[in-house]
């Protein structure tokens, strides 16, 4: 270390006089974005026209109207709602566990819904995106309760290395058979197709307000993980030792997931990478600190997603891309990018 | 027959596989058929030949359906979806006739060898250059089907009409009577129903109407062009859309997300068979803010359309007769 660095101390105390306005920053440009994804689409809209439907904000029948008020602000706010969910349940998850992968796919939420789903459409019969979301919610919470329940197994309880184990191996159980009934049935499969892609299309406001209740309390109850998560991220022993309760507070944790994860999911679809991504870059921009990467994620996702989202809908008109398309082809380099040129904070 | 797959297929699920595997040798009651060697020439050009015509035919399910309007009975039918539901299958008796497969793309060939079989028949995809059965996607055991018996099938291709001259001409070159009263009926009853629909029709200048499916994420436009009953519709005199840009790798429709579900305003809807119900526009217009953005939609001119099933003058005569109704019924300034 060279003598003219300035002592760590500083560096954080700084750091944290940028965080907080970076914070105010973060919201303006989630705005912006918001603005972006309610006039922009497969359709153009004058501007003009949008602003006037805004301004209202009564469908006065005409297909600017509906569009912008019952097709684009509905799955902007969607949009919002769900990419927060992601990106703060996978940066509780990525603190939980230890485990600088762990994101909703990997602990079993995405297998659980899906499974759930396909459930539905082959046992009960049911069919649209508005009946799998309860399916996929209550898949997402069972898949997560098994995992937590079989790491719990043995003295230690739910250790990092066990959630993960359980994880797997709860993933690729369900997957294992969610398959085996969509070989044999070639509805289920064509559904699920759709379904499994991670999509904002198709999803209007009786979804929003359907899973807004759970999401909006889940994101609250998440920002409060902040100290916890810091405790843990010393190791157990350590977080023991400063009074914490490692087991309640992994329980807390992992319930706040199910519902954000299970929600996010069970509306849109597994949607890969923004809950994986995100707390990197969370973390990257902000240190080791919980207290700031639980806020960063909880902003820094939905201003992906949304961007992908717009993406999707204005390169292929007058057809458009799922966001899940999207994020696959323009996250997944972005994420070896950073694993290649950042230093990643440890988890 | 991959036109299947790229939209929710609301098929009903799958009843429990239907065995009738015991009564492998009570099919094949083809009438006599002409002694000495025999030949057809299939939708792909290529010509299959045998020492004496074939008698224990496996067939798709459309297929079979048109080779029993001849009175040919195969041994062994394969059909995309359970065969108490396929259009073409429901109504027919298959007592004693082994079911193969009742999903796209699966087929029990080993119970298909135990038919002994000495013609596959299947019909040829010209833009897959496939038989059904054979096409890609097709599970690699399944395909194994083709290596059981020469294999042939008239060529999905530009008519139903086409389709079904096709089939007769095999089931006569089979040792089917196609000349019997029966068979003329339902021919007269679909000549018939034709001079319905194309009266209908020039009683109606200017109505114009699309084939549609709407899903959760968006709006198909079907191309008239992969649709041999489409392409027929518009030959009776019909305007039907074709759609401007179809999906370059998979050109049986095109897409158009939800906020374009108004891009086409025909005066009558031809709504995908496979998902329509009766009570099924007035479901869309309630789920999907854009769908009654199409005038039609709104006025409820919305009518089944048989979907790249018809392989029978008598079921295209039954479903024409539908379409000539919606037709009548139909207000060529609802599209406007």
């Amino acid at each position: 270390m060279s003598v003219v660095s300035p002592p760590a101390t500083t560096r954080v105390a700084r750091r944290a006089s940028a965080l907080g306005p970076g914070l105010v920053a973060l919201c303006a440009v989630l705005a912006a974005v918001a603005f972006l994804s309610v006039t922009q689409g497969s359709r153009d809209i004058g501007l003009s026209e949008v602003l006037h439907a805004l301004r209202s904000f009564d469908d006065d029948g005409s297909i600017s109207s509906t569009i912008t008020l019952e097709l684009r602000v509905p799955r902007t706010l969607l949009g919002i709602l769900v990419g927060a969910a992601l990106g703060v349940a996978g940066a509780i998850l990525q603190g939980v566990t230890r485990n600088p992968l762990a994101d909703a796919g990997i602990m079993g939420i995405n297998s659980g819904a899906a499974a759930f789903v396909v459930f539905a459409i082959t046992v009960l019969g049911v069919r649209g995106v508005g009946v799998y979301v309860w399916f996929a919610f209550a898949g997402a919470i069972a898949a997560l309760f098994l995992v937590y329940a079989i790491a719990s197994l043995g003295r230690e309880g739910a250790t990092p290395v066990k959630l993960a184990l359980a994880g797997a191996a709860v993933t690729a159980g369900l997957a294992s058979v969610t398959s085996g009934i969509i070989m044999t049935n070639v509805t289920a499969l064509n559904e699920l197709r759709f379904w499994q892609v991670g999509s904002l299309a198709g999803r209007y406001a009786p979804i929003l307000t359907g899973v807004a209740p759970f999401l909006l309390v889940g994101l609250a109850a998440a920002l409060g993980f902040g100290r916890a998560l810091n405790g843990l991220a010393l190791g157990e022993d350590l977080a023991r030792g400063l009074g914490q309760h490692v087991g309640r507070t992994r329980v807390a944790a992992f319930a706040v997931v199910a519902v954000l994860a299970g929600a996010a999911t069970a509306a849109c679809g597994p949607i890969v990478f923004v809950g994986l991504v995100v707390p990197h870059v969370a973390r990257f921009i902000c240190g080791p600190d919980y207290r700031w990467i639980l806020p960063y994620s909880m902003l820094l996702a939905p201003i992906v997603l949304l961007l992908a989202d717009v993406l999707g809908r204005v390169v292929a008109q007058p057809d458009e891309v799922q966001v899940g398309v999207v994020l696959g082809v323009v996250c997944a380099p972005a994420f070896v990018a950073i694993v290649r040129y950042a230093r990643l904070s440890e988890v | 027959m991959r036109a299947w797959r790229p939209i929710l297929a609301v098929a009903v699920l799958s009843a429990a596989i239907a065995g009738c595997g015991n009564n492998t040798d009570s099919g094949g009651t083809a009438p006599a058929a002409a002694a000495g060697p025999w030949s057809f020439t299939g939708g792909s050009g290529q010509v299959v030949k045998a020492d004496k015509a074939p008698t224990r035919i496996i067939a798709h399910a459309g297929e079979a359906a048109a080779l029993m309007s001849f009175g040919i009975k195969p041994v062994g039918i394969y059909s995309d979806e359970s065969v108490k539901t396929d259009p073409n299958l429901k109504n027919l008796d298959l007592s004693g006739i082994t079911i193969l497969g009742e999903e796209w793309g699966k087929i029990d060939v080993e119970k298909a060898a135990s038919l002994a079989p000495d013609l596959i028949v299947g019909d040829w995809w010209p833009a897959e250059k496939a038989h059904s059965g054979m096409e890609e996607g097709v599970d690699e055991k399944s395909k194994k089907l083709a290596e059981l018996a020469p294999v042939t099938g008239v060529s999905q291709g530009k008519s139903i009409v086409e389709l079904a001259e096709g089939y007769e001409a095999l089931a006569k070159s089979l040792g089917a009577d196609v000349d019997k009263p029966e068979i003329a009926a339902n021919k007269k009853r679909f000549e018939e129903s034709v001079t319905a629909f194309k009266d209908a029709v020039t009683a109606k200048p200017g109505l114009s109407v699309a084939a549609m499916s709407p899903a959760d994420d968006k709006l198909y436009v079907a191309n008239p062009e992969y649709a041999p009953e489409l392409l027929d519709l518009q030959s009776f005199g019909l305007d039907v859309l074709d759609p401007a840009s179809p999906d370059p790798s998979f050109p049986y429709w095109e897409n158009l997300s939800w906020e374009n579900a108004d891009k086409y305003q025909p005066d009558l809807i031809l709504w995908d068979g496979r998902s329509f119900t009766a009570t099924a526009n007035a479901e869309w217009g309630k789920k999907q803010p854009t769908w009654f953005k199409l005038k039609a939609a709104k006025a409820g001119a919305t009518v089944s359309w048989p979907a790249f099933w018809l392989h029978t003058y008598g079921d295209f005569a039954t479903e024409l007769d539908k379409l000539t109704e919606a037709v009548k019924a139909a207000d060529p300034n609802v599209g406007g």
